[in-house]
C-alpha cells in the first residue's frame, strides 16, 4: 500500500518575537506531517501558540528558525525566507482560509463575496461552477443578500464558500465558531467533515471546543509552544 | 449571474459604505473642479470677450485728446471718448498717411437730466458721421427704422437698451434736457452685446451745433489697411500736437495687466481649494484602508498581490475624483451664469459678452488634472493598504 503523500512537512520550526523588551518564544521545536486529506485539529489553552502555529503552516508568516514543506517543496528553511509576494503566491495555490471573524465585505452579496477571490486569482481548473459550493454549503437561496441579512451561521458559511471558492489542497480554519451558538457550530462541523471527506481538502481546524476537535482525525494538543501530544 | 466580480466593482462598492462621506469627498472636489475649470474658462473668455469688443469697435486706432491713456481706454471701451476736445481739421493731418483707409470723428457731449433716475443724472450723446460711421460699423443692425436721413437733422438712434429704458420707438420724440430741444427717434438698434445699447447716437454735426462745439472732435476713430504696421502709424500720429494714440493693441495690454492681479488673485484661491479638496480625498481614502484594516487582509489572504490591493485603493481614488471632477465641470456648465456675475464684481473691467468659455477639450483638461492629482494623493493610503499583512487580521483577534 502506497504511503499517503505529504501536504504539509514541519521539522523544528521555531517562532519567537518581541513583546516591548521581552522575548517571547511562541513555538518551540515543533515537528509536524500533515498527510493529504487529513482533518488535524489543534486544541490547547490560549496563548499554547495553536494559531501562531497555523499561520506559520499556512505561510501567512515565517518562522524564526526550522524548516517547512509545502507538497514537498521547502518555503522556509534557515537558508530560505519568502519575500510577502512570494507567501502570497503560495497561498492563494495552496490554502483557503477561515477565521473566528467573518470579513464579509459589508456592501457584496453573498455570491459577490464567495468569488471575491476571482477577483484577484483565479486557479486553473478551480471551481467553475460556484453555484455548486453554494448548493454545497446551503447557500444558493440567500445568493443576493447581504450579510447584515444573514444569521452568524450563514455568514460563517459564506466565509467558507469563498475559502474553498479556489479549490484549495489545505483548509486551515481559526477558531471558526468562536463566534456561533452550539448549534450552529456543529453545522460548521458538519460542513469542514464534507469538505474534508467530499473534495478531499486537508483540514487544520484551531479549536477550543472539545466537540468540534472530536470531529477531526487526528488531535494535536499544544501547550507553551510544545505539541505535547 | 456573473462568474466573478472585478476589481473595479470590489473598489465602487467600498465607496457606497459610507455614503455620506464618499458624498461630501466628491462634493470637494466637485468644488474644487468648478473652480479650475471656471477659471481656465475665463482665461479663454475674457480675452476673446475683449477682442470681440474691440473688433466691434470698427477701427483699429483712435486718436483723442492729450489725457490719460487709461481714461482714454477705459472711456472709450465704455461707450465715452474722453471730453477733451481736438481741431477737427486734425482729420485731414489724419488722412495724409497711406495707411489710413478711413476715418471717423466723434464728439460726445454730456448734459445733466435731473428727470433721469430718483435725483437726476449725466445723459451722454455721441455724435457721429452719418456718412462713415455706419460704415464702420457694418455688424450694427436695426430693430426698427435706420441710420440718420440728413447729416445736420435733429434725429437719434437709440441703442437697444436706451431705448427699453426711455420707452421710445421710432417715430417717437425725445427732449434733451436744459437745452429743449426736441429729437426725433429715427432708429433703434437691435441688441449688440456691445457699449452701443447703451449709446444714444446723433448725426456728428447736429452734436456740434446743438452743444456750441463747432470746428471740435472728442475722437476720430481710424481705420487702417489690414497689411500696415500699425505701431509704425502710431508714432507718426504722435507727430500730430497735443493728441493721444490708442491702438487697440494697447486697450487690451492695458485692461489685461489691469486684471491680472485679480486672476493671480483667483488662481491662488483655485490652488487652494484643489489642495484642500485633494487632502480630503487623502483623508477620506487613509480613514477607509484604517478602517478596513483586517478586511484588507483578509483579501491578501484570499489571493490579492500587493499590488492587486494598490489598484483596488488607487480605484476608489479615481471613482471619487472622476465623479468630483464631473460634478465640477457640471456645476461650472450649469452656474456660469453665476460664476460670470461673480467675477464682474470682482474685475476692473469687464468686456460684454459672456466672460467663460467652457468647451469639451476644457472640460477634459480639468478632468484629468483633477484626476491626475487625486491620484497622486491617494498614492500613499494605497501603498498603505497594499503593505498590510494577512496576519494582522489574524493577530488582531488574539489566541
Amino acid at each position: 500500500m502506497a504511503e499517503p503523500k505529504i501536504a504539509l512537512r514541519a521539522e523544528n520550526l521555531t517562532k519567537t518575537y518581541r513583546r516591548g523588551r521581552e522575548l517571547i518564544l511562541a513555538l518551540d521545536d515543533i515537528s509536524l506531517d500533515v498527510r493529504k486529506g487529513e482533518f488535524i485539529s489543534f486544541i490547547g489553552p490560549s496563548g499554547s501558540g495553536k494559531t501562531t502555529l497555523l499561520s506559520v503552516l499556512g505561510c501567512l508568516d515565517n518562522a524564526t528558525s526550522g524548516r517547512l514543506a509545502v507538497g514537498g517543496k521547502t518555503v522556509f528553511s534557515e537558508q530560505r525566507r519568502l519575500s510577502e509576494r512570494e507567501l502570497t503566491k503560495i497561498r492563494r495555490q495552496t490554502f483557503g482560509y477561515i477565521f473566528q471573524s467573518f470579513y464579509l465585505l459589508p456592501t457584496l452579496s453573498v455570491y459577490e463575496n464567495v468569488v471575491l477571490p476571482f477577483a484577484f486569482f483565479r486557479k486553473p481548473g478551480a471551481a467553475s461552477k460556484p453555484m455548486e459550493i453554494l448548493r454545497l454549503l446551503g447557500l444558493d437561496r440567500r445568493l443576493n443578500h447581504r450579510p447584515a441579512e444573514l444569521s452568524g451561521g450563514e455568514m460563517q458559511r459564506v466565509a467558507i464558500a469563498r475559502a474553498v471558492i479556489n479549490d484549495p489542497e489545505i483548509l486551515l480554519a481559526d477558531e471558526p465558531t468562536g463566534n456561533l451558538d452550539t448549534k450552529r457550530s456543529e453545522e460548521i462541523g458538519e460542513i469542514l467533515k464534507i469538505l474534508n471527506a467530499q473534495r478531499g481538502v486537508t483540514v487544520l481546524l484551531v479549536t477550543h471546543n472539545p466537540a468540534l476537535a472530536k470531529i477531526a482525525q487526528r488531535t494535536v494538543v499544544l501547550r507553551d509552544g510544545k505539541i505535547v501530544s | 449571474m456573473a462568474q466573478k466580480i472585478s476589481v473595479y466593482q470590489v473598489a465602487y462598492k467600498n465607496l457606497l459604505r459610507k455614503r455620506t462621506r464618499s458624498s461630501l469627498t466628491v462634493l470637494g472636489i466637485g468644488l474644487s473642479a468648478w473652480v479650475l475649470v471656471s477659471l481656465l474658462g475665463f482665461n479663454r473668455g475674457y480675452e476673446a470677450a475683449l477682442n470681440k469688443d474691440i473688433d466691434n469697435m470698427g477701427f483699429q486706432v483712435l486718436l483723442t485728446a492729450k489725457g490719460c491713456p487709461y481714461e482714454a481706454a477705459t472711456l472709450m471701451l465704455k461707450g465715452g471718448t474722453g471730453l477733451r476736445y481736438m481741431k477737427e481739421t486734425v482729420i485731414e493731418d489724419i488722412l495724409r498717411h497711406p495707411e489710413v483707409e478711413d476715418v471717423t470723428p466723434m464728439l460726445m457731449a454730456a448734459i445733466f437730466d435731473p428727470n433721469k433716475g430718483e435725483s437726476g443724472g449725466i445723459s451722454a450723446y455721441l455724435g457721429v458721421d452719418p456718412a462713415t460711421y455706419p460704415a464702420m460699423k457694418s455688424f450694427l443692425k436695426f430693430k426698427q427704422g435706420g441710420w440718420f436721413t440728413a447729416p445736420e437733422g435733429r434725429e437719434a438712434v437709440l441703442g437697444y437698451e436706451v431705448a427699453e429704458l426711455e420707452q421710445r420707438e421710432v417715430g417717437d420724440q425725445m427732449l434733451i434736457p436744459e437745452k429743449n430741444i426736441e429729437l426725433s427717434v429715427v432708429g433703434v438698434l437691435a441688441r449688440s452685446g456691445t457699449q452701443d445699447d447703451g449709446t444714444i447716437f446723433l448725426p456728428f454735426r447736429t452734436v456740434q451745433k446743438l452743444f456750441e462745439k463747432e470746428g471740435l472732435v472728442t475722437a476720430v476713430g481710424i481705420k487702417v489697411d489690414k497689411n500696415a504696421n500699425i505701431e509704425e502709424l502710431e508714432n507718426r500720429l504722435y507727430d500730430l500736437p497735443d493728441v493721444q494714440v490708442v491702438s487697440m493693441a494697447q486697450v487690451k495690454q492695458t485692461i489685461m495687466s489691469l486684471v491680472s492681479t485679480a486672476k493671480i488673485m483667483v488662481f491662488s484661491i483655485a490652488l487652494i481649494a484643489i489642495l484642500i479638496a485633494m487632502l480630503g480625498v487623502a483623508n477620506t481614502i487613509l480613514m477607509s484602508v484604517f478602517e478596513r484594516f483586517q478586511e484588507i487582509g483578509i483579501i491578501k489572504s484570499v489571493g490579492a498581490l500587493p499590488g492587486d490591493i494598490f489598484r483596488m485603493i488607487w480605484t476608489e481614488t479615481m471613482i471619487l475624483c472622476l465623479l468630483g471632477g464631473t460634478v465640477g465641470i457640471a456645476f461650472s456648465l450649469a452656474l456660469s451664469r453665476v460664476t460670470d456675475v461673480l467675477i464682474r464684481r470682482l474685475l476692473p473691467y469687464t468686456p460684454t459678452g459672456s466672460l467663460i468659455h467652457i468647451n469639451p477639450q476644457l472640460a477634459l483638461l480639468t478632468l484629468a488634472v483633477v484626476v491626475g492629482i487625486g491620484l497622486a494623493s491617494g498614492v500613499y493610503p494605497a501603498w498603505l493598504a497594499s503593505r498590510v499583512r494577512p496576519l494582522e487580521a489574524i493577530r488582531s483577534e488574539g489566541e
